[in-house]
């Protein structure tokens, strides 16, 4: 000890600088990280139901994607199995999540991001499993090396899978012709009878390259998709489209909020479809126009929307919006934030969205949490919320008085 | 306790001389930071590598920090899943930004780290904050404009 009276002086006057050594990563971790590779770990994790009625998680945890599913509700569940088979550089961007569905056949599908390099690119890995015990070896979702982030898998109608994300290959292609290209493109690609997803097309260029993506079904094969796009002079404002198979239907503007940003909001939008047809989005905006979460209702398929209602308590960093048709109900949660704990506030309409109740708190938490996910089994809503200190919640939604 | 400090001993060692050292950016790390540069104009940048116009702009800050050495210039890297320090340094690194005061994201309540920050901000980088002598706030919302920091530089030379 006594050899090294300069040295620990040096520790001492040291606030705890972090170099790029390895061994110091520690040092950066707060008291709360959690190295385990298992659900109460996992900075996200993603529900589905199965026709079952089982519930099925596919979670990230340091670098590793796992699998697990509960017969009651939640409360308890099976060991996990691992879907990727070592751990790998996960997309750390705050909207992107692991997927996870399971097709007409009982085939499980599950696809996660890998970041590629330090660069913000990344690749959309897909694994199936027959039997959910065990996985095959993840396979890129597209032969295109550039980039694809944000992938939203979804179980059509018909029990085919639906892929949408966010894809770089005509950016990279107008930077070879030396062109301008403003932002990243929205990419699609359907799997049919549990094979492979087939080729993949762009549906519109030039949109935000950051955001998660907001997927509903019209009918089968009728995917509609919600987007942040890019408006002329990088305006990051939300469209939407609704395919009719392969084909991409036109670009329309959910609202005008004029968000005018070169920056990554890092926050996409959520859209739900109910039973009579009528298309429900809830989105973030800092525009000129309006700023805070918004809802607005469109009653002829998406060409024209509602004028844009604001939602939550805008002293309170109202983030992730998400929206759940259910039966004749409509569910919005949001989280909130107020300088000590995150909370996950509901509000539920009965009339396709003329009309909501008061927001409630459903939950809440004081560490980091995910974003929070509804989800509907039969006639029941639940809220889907992992948080640090409280792990896996599905919380039972109760209609509004 | 000997092994302890000499392998501490090498690992400060091994950081590079001249390259500054990225700080975990915690709860309360704000308030220190407010504090140490109290009545000093300063830049304080957020950029994040999820985060692609921020990667795109980092080369221009390091431009901007060359020709104004008065520039009080803080980056702090604000990834709402703390990023990889090998991997943010190495950023800086290629930006030629390693000489800048760096801080990271060190905690995944990033709704809570923000909020002392500002309120107001939503996780939208990046993000730049002229914080002037008087303590008054500039933010920059997006990419900046490197023309107004000038400006705004020369202003609180004066």
């Amino acid at each position: 000890m006594r050899s090294y009276p300069l040295l620990m002086v040096a520790m001492l006057l040291s606030p705890g600088p972090i170099s790029a050594q390895e061994h110091q990563h520690d040092a950066m971790e707060p008291a709360s990280a959690c190295k385990d590779v298992k659900l109460s770990c996992a900075d996200k994790a993603t529900p589905f139901f199965a026709k079952d009625g089982s519930l099925w998680l596919a979670w990230s945890a340091n670098g590793r994607i796992g699998v697990e599913h509960s017969t009651d509700l939640g409360k308890t569940f099976t060991p996990a199995v691992m879907a990727n088979h070592h751990a790998e550089k996960l997309d750390a961007g705050a909207d992107s999540r692991p997927q996870i569905v399971i097709d007409s056949n009982g085939g499980m599908v599950v696809a996660y991001t890998i970041a590629k390099g330090t660069d913000f690119a990344g690749q959309v890995m897909v694994t199936r499993s027959a039997d959910a015990k065990t996985f095959a070896m993840p396979k890129p979702l597209t032969d295109d090396v550039i980039s694809q982030r944000f992938v939203s898998f979804s179980l059509d109608p018909s029990g085919d899978v639906f892929a949408a994300w966010i894809d770089k290959r005509n950016l990279a292609a107008a930077h070879r012709a030396a062109k301008p290209y403003d932002g990243a493109a929205l990419a699609f690609a359907w799997s049919t009878g549990g094979k492979d997803f087939a080729i993949t097309r762009i549906a519109k260029d030039n949109t935000c390259e950051c955001c998660r993506i907001g997927v509903a079904f019209a009918g089968p094969h009728k995917p509609a998709v919600m987007w942040r796009n890019m408006y002329p002079g990088s305006v990051r404002d939300h469209a939407i489209m609704t395919f009719d198979g392969d084909k991409p239907g036109p670009v329309n503007r959910v609202a005008v909020d004029d968000w005018k940003i070169e920056a990554c909001p890092h926050q996409g939008p959520s859209l739900a479809i109910d039973a009579k047809g009528g298309y429900h989005a809830t989105w973030f905006t800092d525009g000129a126009k309006r700023q805070g979460l918004f809802y607005a209702r469109s009653s002829d398929g998406g060409k024209t929307f509602s004028t844009p209602m604001q939602v939550g308590n805008n002293e309170r960093q109202p983030s992730r919006p998400f929206v759940l048709a259910a039966g004749n109900t409509l569910w919005l949660a949001w989280k909130e934030f107020d300088g000590d704990q995150s909370t996950v506030s509901i509000m539920q309409s009965r009339d396709a969205g003329v009309t909501w109740s008061k927001p409630r708190v459903a939950a809440a938490t004081k560490d980091a949490s995910d974003h929070p996910l509804l989800i509907a089994k039969g006639g029941d809503t639940y809220l889907s919320w992992l948080t640090r200190e409280e792990g896996y919640r599905l919380i039972p939604l109760e209609n509004a008085p | 306790m000997k092994h302890i400090l000499a392998a501490l001993a090498v690992l400060m060692l091994a950081a590079p001389a001249d390259a500054a050292e990225m700080r975990p950016f915690a709860r309360g790390s704000w308030q220190t930071l407010m504090q140490a540069n109290a009545g000093k104009p300063t830049v304080v940048h957020f950029w994040g590598l999820t985060c692609a116009p921020c990667l795109t702009e980092l080369p221009h800050w390091a431009r901007l920090a060359q020709e104004r050495a008065d520039m009080r210039l803080v980056m702090i890297a604000a990834d709402p899943t703390p990023g990889d320090i090998k991997d943010l340094s190495a950023t800086l690194d290629r930006a030629k930004l390693n000489k800048v005061e760096s801080w990271a994201f060190a905690d995944a309540f990033s709704e809570r780290l923000r909020f002392e920050v500002d309120p107001k901000w939503r996780g939208e980088m990046p993000r730049t904050m002229l914080i002037a002598r008087n303590g008054s706030v500039t933010v920059m919302t997006g990419v900046a404009d490197l023309k107004a920091v000038r400006a705004w530089l020369d202003r609180e030379a004066k």
